[in-house]
């Protein structure tokens, strides 16, 4: 029965390292810009939950809409006013970018909030099956990570704003021909990005202890898994998240937790060797 | 308006040419003025605990500044704290202490947070012969160097461990098996390890016994296993944040030990907040609590009673060992520079090293590794919204309830 467990264990965190991951392979694949906001973004969707949960006792599940549009105003105003000028530049310059407005939003959520950890405490219980356990809350971010996918799946296929965000991916230069405002869909995209982060923030509150802390260990996920699922395509992300989410969850117990992570970072660097699409990557993105 | 370029380098290199200026003047104190210099943790990973330092330093120095400085040898001697932000990086800690000693030129130190960062500074301090407070390590491999600089105010980790387990036994006779699962870091690693050598020496046997990586975001495989051991007593280590997420995960996976420790995570407040009814009945050890009551201490706080008003006042929050035992160091440090009628190292030193004194937060009596040898430390449990003390008997206001 225990392996059974630990496979399902493994199935519900990959789908929350899914949640972390969908914005940043969006962002990456798409604008080739790695965003280092992106952990603190996450962070900050988790703290807007909390003080709105605590001070207006509303469900974080209700909440979210609203945190995810908030994100997305914050991304797209970043992507716009900022990034925008540098868009165009190597990838170092991007990242530097990034990383310096990640210095200043982190310092400022952790003067604002302090980096006291909060957690949403509404614990919704768990789902007993004979000996197997299943926390209800990650459930709910099981479900929420595939919805979300779903929906980015959809609106990249089957929405003029999607099918404008691949166009100028393809061809910057070619979408700009057909009329299609440029640095109004790398905003659109960037934004979306910070609106995925937004929402996974949202339900991380109720899972995980929120502290600006996290930050990094988000965007290393985010990192570590967009390298094993692939960019370029939505549901790389969650293929990586499951992949890395069942990895870690098997080396715990197998291995010991002491290497678990480290089982995660050496899977990426053999996928970088012989694989650097990842799993479900398009040739072309890595 | 539009600035030239040609302007801009004119301004850029006047604002460059006046910062420089003012990092070559030299910064030498005057002799009846207390220099205490502080790396801290205030962004990073330790933030948290580096802004307690922080404020607790800010409301003792309030305390100190109020009576006009302290009084050395007939005359008043103020103090000032020069503090530098490391951002949780252990180099940058042992860069900014170098600075504090050769530019600011400090006449003490303190250590950041952490066993592992204070064994940074404590090699720079000792190199320049700067005495050094550390309020907030407690692992022996810290103090077992040869150090002569460094003085300690936590007592060590082991004889936490050792009386607890005693303590378990005798209100458990029936407690055989315990599962330890420790985060990879100095401290906690430390607290695991004593607590499998002294539950071993104690006739325990341990089930299950692992570390986790630092920045582990998951302990369902741990659960899991330690769920297979089914244990009588689960003993878990690590930094706030870890704690919560790991009690969390015990109560998902339907782990129902009826003791549960984790070190130390009710001594901090965020810790219940996080959990709510789930840190209902864990247990720890930690150094200090509000609830213990000294009187007739040294310093700018003659009882626990005066420094927990004066703190909930400033703070709106409960003090935990973080700031009490800080506050207390910066009143050993007064207690030596009084005893050495100056403020001349080597004289501080061997003042610290004679220091036998009672404060707000406890006892002080360092051993021959620097170390604070003169504390009994108190087991403490979430009981519904208080927390509670349970040992020692001197202190004692409730009594141990197993989890339901």
């Amino acid at each position: 029965m225990d392996i059974l467990q630990i496979l399902l264990n493994g199935i519900v965190l990959g789908s929350l390292y899914a949640c972390i991951a969908i914005g940043f392979s969006l962002v990456w694949g798409v604008l080739n810009i790695i965003n280092m906001l992106h952990g603190s973004f996450i962070i900050l969707g988790g703290y807007l939950t909390f003080f709105a949960w605590q001070y207006s006792g509303m469900n974080p599940v209700v909440i979210l809409p609203i945190i995810a549009i908030i994100l997305f105003g914050l991304g797209y105003g970043l992507q716009y006013f900022f990034i925008n000028k540098v868009v165009m530049a190597p990838v170092l310059t991007t990242l530097t970018l990034t990383f310096g407005l990640d210095m200043i939003l982190y310092n400022l959520m952790t003067v604002l909030f302090t980096a006291t950890p909060r957690r949403v405490t509404l614990d919704l219980g768990t789902l007993s099956v004979g000996d197997l356990y299943l926390p209800i809350d990650r459930l709910l971010g099981m479900g929420l990570a595939l919805l979300l996918t779903a929906i980015l799946f959809l609106v990249m296929r089957a929405s003029k704003i999607g099918r404008a965000i691949v166009a100028v991916r393809m061809d910057r230069q070619a979408a700009t021909l057909m009329g299609i405002r440029v640095n109004h869909v790398y905003a659109i995209t960037f934004g979306i990005g910070a609106l995925m982060a937004g929402a996974a923030g949202a339900i991380f509150s109720m899972v995980f202890p929120i502290t600006t802390n996290l930050t990094g260990t988000f965007l290393g996920k985010a990192f570590v898994i967009c390298v094993i699922g692939g960019l370029g395509s939505v549901p790389g992300a969650l293929i990586g998240g499951i992949a890395l989410g069942m990895i870690e969850s098997i080396a715990g117990y197998t291995i010991g937790p002491q290497n678990a992570t480290t089982v995660g970072f050496v899977l990426m660097l053999i996928l970088l060797v012989v694989r650097p699409t990842g799993i479900a990557g398009v040739k072309g993105y890595e | 308006m539009n600035m030239t370029l040609k302007n801009g380098l004119k301004v850029a290199g006047l604002t460059f040419g006046l910062a420089m200026a003012s990092a070559v003047t030299p910064a030498v104190a005057a002799d009846d003025v207390l220099v205490i210099g502080a790396p801290l943790a205030l962004t990073g990973g330790l933030a948290d605990e580096g802004k307690k330092q922080q404020d607790v330093w800010k409301l003792w120095l309030d305390k100190i500044n109020a009576a006009g400085g302290i009084d050395v040898d007939g005359k008043k001697m103020q103090v000032k704290f020069v503090e530098y932000d490391y951002q949780t990086d252990g180099k940058r800690a042992g860069q900014l202490a170098e600075k504090l000693i050769t530019d600011d030129n400090v006449d003490v130190l303190m250590a950041p947070f952490g066993s592992g960062h204070t064994k940074i500074i404590a090699a720079v301090a000792e190199r320049y012969q700067v005495p050094m407070l550390a309020c907030v390590a407690s692992s022996t491999s810290v103090y077992d160097q040869g150090f002569k600089y460094l003085f300690g105010t936590l007592a060590p980790n082991t004889g936490m461990t050792e009386s607890m387990v005693e303590f378990f036994k005798a209100q458990k006779p029936d407690l055989k098996t315990v599962a330890i699962y420790g985060r990879d870091d100095v401290f906690p690693k430390s607290m695991a390890s004593a607590l499998a050598a002294s539950a071993e020496s104690g006739g325990l046997d341990v089930v299950y016994n692992e570390l986790y990586a630092v920045g582990t975001m998951d302990h369902s495989a741990a659960v899991s296993a330690i769920k297979s051991a089914n244990p009588d007593w689960v003993y878990m280590t690590g930094y706030t944040q870890d704690l919560i997420l790991g009690r969390k995960q015990l109560s998902d996976m339907g782990v129902t030990s009826p003791i549960i420790t984790m070190v130390t995570g009710p001594a901090y407040r965020e810790f219940t907040e996080g959990l709510g009814e789930l840190a209902d009945g864990v247990t720890s050890s930690t150094w200090w609590h509000h609830s213990t009551a000294y009187t007739d201490a040294v310093g700018p706080w003659s009882t626990t009673a005066s420094f927990y008003a004066d703190f909930t006042a400033a703070y709106k929050s409960d003090p935990d060992y973080v700031h009490a035992s800080c506050a207390a160091a910066a009143d050993v440090l007064v207690s030596a520079v009084q005893a050495a009628g100056s403020k001349d190292k080597q004289a501080v030193r061997d003042a610290l090293a004679a220091t036998d004194i009672l404060t707000f937060y406890g006892p002080i009596d360092f051993g021959d590794n620097g170390m604070n040898q003169g504390r009994e430390m108190p087991i403490i449990q979430v009981q519904g919204d208080a927390i509670k003390v349970l040992y020692p008997e001197s202190i004692k206001n409730a009594d141990l309830k197993m989890i339901d």
